[in-house]
């Protein structure tokens, strides 16, 4: 199965977000099978690194005011939560 | 009513800028994902035609027109008059027709709303059906509502409003945007409905005919419905929803319904801005979850990409937030040659002309626009007297550059109403809506004695009316092409 690739946006700085232990945030889906769902954002409960090899899916950083970041970290998601049930 | 030109739906008026020159049709497919936004910003910068987009890639059947209202010249259009009417024609124009009776809208039947094409409810519901566009690179979400309006009503009194609040698609069935607690909106949600914890109705139009558009922008009292009556001079079409009990224009492309849902917020932006910066912050916002999607055959989606001027939010805010200013020092009896506010100050800077007719009028002006509901939109108020011309750049800058005192002329308003959208703020002001305002006074002190006051020195100011006509009825024998 290809790789997914997702990205975030992190609103502090980067260097003091955690890893390697399970967070909520919210992703963007860059590689839907169907392109029109391209961008969905969903909250999820994942782990993430910071190296790109850690987790099998790649995560894609953007700061705050949409700045895409050089690297991109990995992510594995381990489950979406939906906030409005 | 007035007998107006006018467009009952985007249909007519694109077939209107057709016939003006003012469109490209683009039967090349184009992609959703910021190709489309790239073009239509290029547009915007370098004010082009109008472009119609008959092919977006992965949405067979739809299209899309971007820019619709950037230009003067697209506004004169709209408005039924001819392209080359000029800016204070226009306005007058406008201040005419909406100075009268509020026309109200009529309900038609289902049958006759084109809307009502198609119709998805639950599960179908779902907001990557339509091709939100990626409208610039960075943004938070993909923006479906960019050029558009928000029906919402007001539970106490039923009064109606439709403004323009940007939404981003979140999932298939949510959205997400900010709603700012000043706004007609966000008075009617933040004050009514979540202190109620109920979720409050609402309905997006995309797609509206111009004047719907054009209402829709105007920070008029007049409720929008019946102000787009007195810019048509004949009732708008309405049709019920589907889901509520509000009202839609019957000839609108797109309609999202759905509930703005209390005490529940979602992250929002960051946005390419008006301001033509990306400036408020990714934050918790207002969200909307939908219900139904309703839309017309083959549907049309209007695209603005809002950014450094000229766009139709900066074009139509400044020209509304204008006159509305006029209507109100008009209303006060200060006597004003006009009021124009600049698109590409991108709404933050007014020029309102006048006659010195006594001291301190130009505090007297900045008083009543900074106090009246308009003020959050804007910051910076000129004043200048009647020997400038408010719509000349030049003229502008000329007067305040030499009219304006460094320290006397310039009075700072402190702890004003503001928006997250300043790039100027702090970002602590930014997130608190706090602002400040400025008002440059061009106008010569009146206690100067006459002999004392500097004259203006131009061709139509210092030279006898003989030399004048003489030189100007020479003008090409001397060699002069124009």
């Amino acid at each position: 199965m290809a790789q997914k690739e997702y990205d975030t946006f992190i609103l502090s700085d980067p260097a003091l977000i955690p890893e390697d232990r399970e967070m909520e945030l919210i992703v963007r889906d860059l590689t839907p099978p169907d392109i029109r769902y391209k961008y969905r954002s969903a909250y999820v409960c994942a782990m993430i690194s910071k190296s790109e090899s850690k987790y099998p899916d790649r995560l894609w950083i953007r700061l705050g005011r949409g700045q895409l970041q050089e690297k991109p970290w990995s992510m594995k998601i381990l489950k979406e939560l939906n906030k409005f049930t | 009513m007035g007998n107006y030109t006018f467009y009952k739906d985007n249909r007519e008026f694109i077939k209107a800028l057709e016939s003006y020159g003012e469109l490209v049709t683009i039967q090349q497919e184009v992609d959703w994902d910021l190709e489309m936004g790239a073009i239509v910003r290029r547009v915007c910068e370098k004010r082009l035609a109008a472009p119609y987009f008959k092919k977006i890639k992965d949405y067979p059947g739809f299209e899309a027109l971007g820019a619709p209202l950037a230009t003067y010249t697209r506004l004169a259009i709209a408005m039924g008059l001819n392209p080359k009417t000029s800016i204070p024609e226009i306005s007058d124009e406008y201040v005419r027709r909406t100075t009268g009776n509020p026309i109200p809208p009529v309900l038609v039947e289902r049958k006759n709303a084109p809307c009502k094409d198609n119709i998805l409810t639950g599960k179908d519901a779902d907001l990557f059906k339509l091709p939100g566009p990626m409208v610039h690179d960075g943004d938070g979400g993909r923006y479906l509502a960019t050029w558009h309006f928000v029906v919402a009503k007001d539970p106490d009194t039923g009064t109606i409003n439709w403004g323009m609040y940007r939404q981003m698609v979140f999932d298939e069935r949510t959205m997400v945007g900010p709603v700012l607690p000043f706004s007609d909106m966000g008075k009617m949600f933040y004050g009514k409905y979540v202190p109620k914890n109920k979720p409050m109705p609402f309905a997006t139009v995309i797609g509206c005919d111009p004047l719907s558009g054009i209402a829709a922008c105007a920070p008029s009292p007049i409720p929008e419905d019946q102000f787009t009556g007195m810019l048509m001079g004949k009732p708008v079409e309405l049709v019920k929803c589907e889901t509520c009990d509000l009202e839609v224009p019957a000839h609108a492309e797109i309609i999202i319904e759905g509930e703005v849902i209390p005490n529940v917020w979602i992250e929002e932006a960051p946005f390419g801005e008006y301001t033509g910066y990306r400036t408020s912050p990714r934050e918790p916002r207002t969200v909307y979850r939908i219900k139904a999607i309703t839309y017309r055959n083959h549907p049309i989606l209007t695209v603005s990409n809002m950014g450094v001027p000229t766009d139709e939010g900066q074009l139509l805010r400044s020209f509304s937030l204008g006159l509305e200013m006029r209507k109100l020092l008009e209303s006060q009896g200060i006597p004003i040659t006009g009021v124009y506010m600049l698109p590409e100050s991108t709404h933050h800077m007014v020029v309102v002309g006048v006659r010195p007719a006594y001291s301190n009028i130009a505090t007297q002006i900045a008083n009543l626009v900074f106090g009246s509901k308009l003020s959050p939109w804007f910051h910076m108020v000129i004043v200048v007297d009647e020997e400038t011309d408010i719509y000349n750049k030049d003229d502008v800058i000329h007067a305040l550059a030499t009219k304006c005192h460094p320290i006397r002329g310039i009075r700072k308003y402190e702890h004003s109403v503001g928006t997250p959208l300043y790039p100027f703020a702090d970002p602590d002001d930014r997130k608190w809506s706090r602002g400040a305002q400025v008002l440059f006074d061009c106008t010569f002190p009146l206690d100067w004695p006459k002999s004392d006051l500097p004259i203006k020195v131009s061709f139509n100011k210092v030279y006898p009316k003989e030399v004048q006509e003489k030189v100007l009825k020479n003008w090409k024998t001397y060699g002069f092409k124009d």
